[in-house]
Parts: structure tokens; C-alpha cells; sequence
């Protein structure tokens, strides 16, 4: 009788020393792991794939990339080759355009023709982009 | 102080050193803690020369950095709380205090951080250390639970030994 009186005191030091050290894993989760994870990054860009007689794709991309081509790579949207005139966009998405049917990606922003390539475009918070595949040169 | 004194001193601190630097590897488990508690119980006051031979040694061993001016009063501050409970044996008591110790290892070790950058910086150091001190905790728990009785039986042993070898 005495032992489980003994018992009892020190099953709840047990337990209460044990939610002690998992009430401290909470707390450094929430202060200290969830902000870190919430600042993936500082910036959200919005990316539409256009490819005729199919299905538009839209991809959120949030980001801490300076420039649009880091930004896609992050989440690896695109292929290419590097060119004379900087990134040349081959591929979008897993679609690469074809050649042969003189196929290319075109960059637009807001829906107005970028005039500069995708490694140089400076990209900002709710900035909202397309790449269309055309067809014809 | 009597050689015999002496001799356990250096016998136990020698233990402590080697126990410290054999876990070292693994970050927060360590036997320290149980034998501090150990040597509190078995040895009383003496403990505190073996615990201050152990603290000169890991410095001259690690270097004498800030992590060594909390050596100077963390192992006091449980050798002092297991001579506070002299008369328990049960092995869970000692895995509780262990285990408490181990879990404001991080808490104690940040007093020197509140003299050189105030509370702002004493708190951050908490709040940076606390995976390692619930590390710290679960570990001395375990240790405690598992290793009370063999080595306080081994220690007792050790003592009635010498003391026979002596006389």
C-alpha cells in the first residue's frame, strides 16, 4: 500500500516533467519553425501556360527569386538554352516546342510582349505572367 | 582532508572526465548528471572537489569559453538538489530530477548571456537551446531510470572495497 502510495507521485513527476518538454517543443515550433516556414518567400508571381486546343494551366509561385527565370527554375517550369540574347525558353511545364512545326514559347506579361528575356525580367509581388505556345515564326 | 579522500576524489573525477568526453559525440545524452547525483549522495560535500577538478579539467581540455563559466554552477545546483533528497532511492525520483535538470540546462546556462546582452538575449539563448534541452531531458531521464541502481550498487561496492583495503 505504501509502495503505490510512493508509485503515484512519481508517475505524475513523470508525466508532468515529460508535457513540460513537449509544452517547449510547441512553444519553439510556433515561434520559432512555423514563422521560418511561413517566409518561404516574400514575393507571389502568377504564372498562366497557354497551349492551344488545350487546357490553361495556372501555377501561384511564391518566392524570394529576383528574376523571373530563378523564380520558374525554383519551381522548374522551364528549359532552355542559353543564346546570344540571353535564356531562350525551349520547354514549359514538360511541353517543348517543336521546331520542325516552328513552334515557340512567347512571354507576355499581363498580356503585353516582354521585351526583354526571361533572366532579365525583374519580377515583383502579384506580378502576372503568360507563356503561350505559337506557332509560326 | 584525508588521503583516502583525496584518492576518491581523484578516482571519481578521473570517472566524471572520461564519461563526459566518451558521450561527447552525442549532443545533450550524457552520464554527468547521474553521477553528479551519484557522488552527491554517496559522498556528500567532497563532491564538490570532484565536481571543480572536473571543471578545470574540460577546460583545459575544451578551452575556458563561456560555456565554462556555467560549469562553474550548473553541476553545484544539482548536487545541492540531490543532497536536498539525500534519503530517496527510489530510481524514478532521480530520472524526474535528472530529467528536470536536463530540461533547464538551457535556462541556467544563460545567466552570463543576461550580464553581457541583457534579457533580450538571455531569452533568445533559451528559446534557441530548447530542441536540445528536451533532448537534454528525455536523456538524462532514460540514463537516470536505466543506470540508478547498477551503478549506485557499483559505487557502494567500490566504497566498502576501499574502505577494507584501507583498514
Amino acid at each position: 500500500m505504501k509502495e503505490r502510495k510512493n508509485t503515484i507521485p512519481l508517475i505524475l513527476g513523470t508525466l508532468l516533467l515529460f508535457l513540460s518538454a513537449f509544452l517547449l517543443l510547441l512553444f519553439f515550433y510556433n515561434k520559432v519553425l512555423k514563422p521560418d516556414l511561413a517566409s518561404e518567400g516574400s514575393k507571389t508571381i502568377y504564372v498562366r501556360v497557354i497551349v492551344p486546343d488545350e487546357e490553361e494551366q495556372e501555377f501561384t509561385i511564391v518566392t524570394d527569386a529576383e528574376t523571373l527565370r530563378e523564380a520558374l527554375d525554383e519551381k522548374k517550369l522551364i528549359g532552355g538554352e542559353e543564346s546570344t540574347y540571353g535564356f531562350l525558353i525551349t520547354e514549359v511545364n514538360g511541353r517543348k516546342a517543336d521546331s520542325s512545326r516552328q513552334e515557340w514559347w512567347c512571354l507576355t506579361k499581363d498580356g503585353e510582349f516582354s521585351e526583354f528575356g526571361v533572366d532579365m525580367i525583374k519580377i515583383q509581388d502579384q506580378d502576372r505572367y503568360e507563356l503561350t505556345l505559337m506557332e509560326g515564326y | 582532508m584525508r588521503p583516502k579522500d583525496i584518492v576518491i576524489i581523484g578516482i571519481m573525477s578521473a570517472i566524471l572526465i572520461i564519461a563526459q568526453v566518451a558521450l561527447s559525440f552525442i549532443p545533450n545524452v550524457e552520464l554527468v548528471s547521474l553521477l553528479v547525483i551519484l557522488f552527491s549522495l554517496l559522498y556528500g560535500w567532497k563532491t564538490l572537489f570532484i565536481i571543480y577538478v572536473f571543471v578545470l579539467v574540460e577546460g583545459l581540455i575544451y578551452g575556458f569559453g563561456i560555456w565554462w563559466i556555467n560549469y562553474l554552477y550548473v553541476w553545484t545546483i544539482l548536487m545541492l538538489a540531490a543532497m536536498l533528497f539525500k534519503k530517496q532511492r527510489s530510481p524514478f525520483f532521480w530520472a524526474i530530477l535528472s530529467g528536470t535538470f536536463g530540461l533547464i540546462f538551457g535556462t541556467l546556462c544563460s545567466i552570463p548571456y543576461l550580464f553581457i546582452g541583457g534579457v533580450p538575449m538571455a531569452v533568445s539563448q533559451i528559446i534557441s537551446g530548447i530542441p536540445f534541452d528536451v533532448i537534454h531531458c528525455v536523456g538524462n531521464y532514460a540514463v537516470t531510470l536505466a543506470l540508478f541502481n547498477p551503478l549506485y550498487r557499483f559505487l557502494e561496492w567500490v566504497n566498502h572495497k576501499g574502505q577494507k583495503l584501507v583498514s
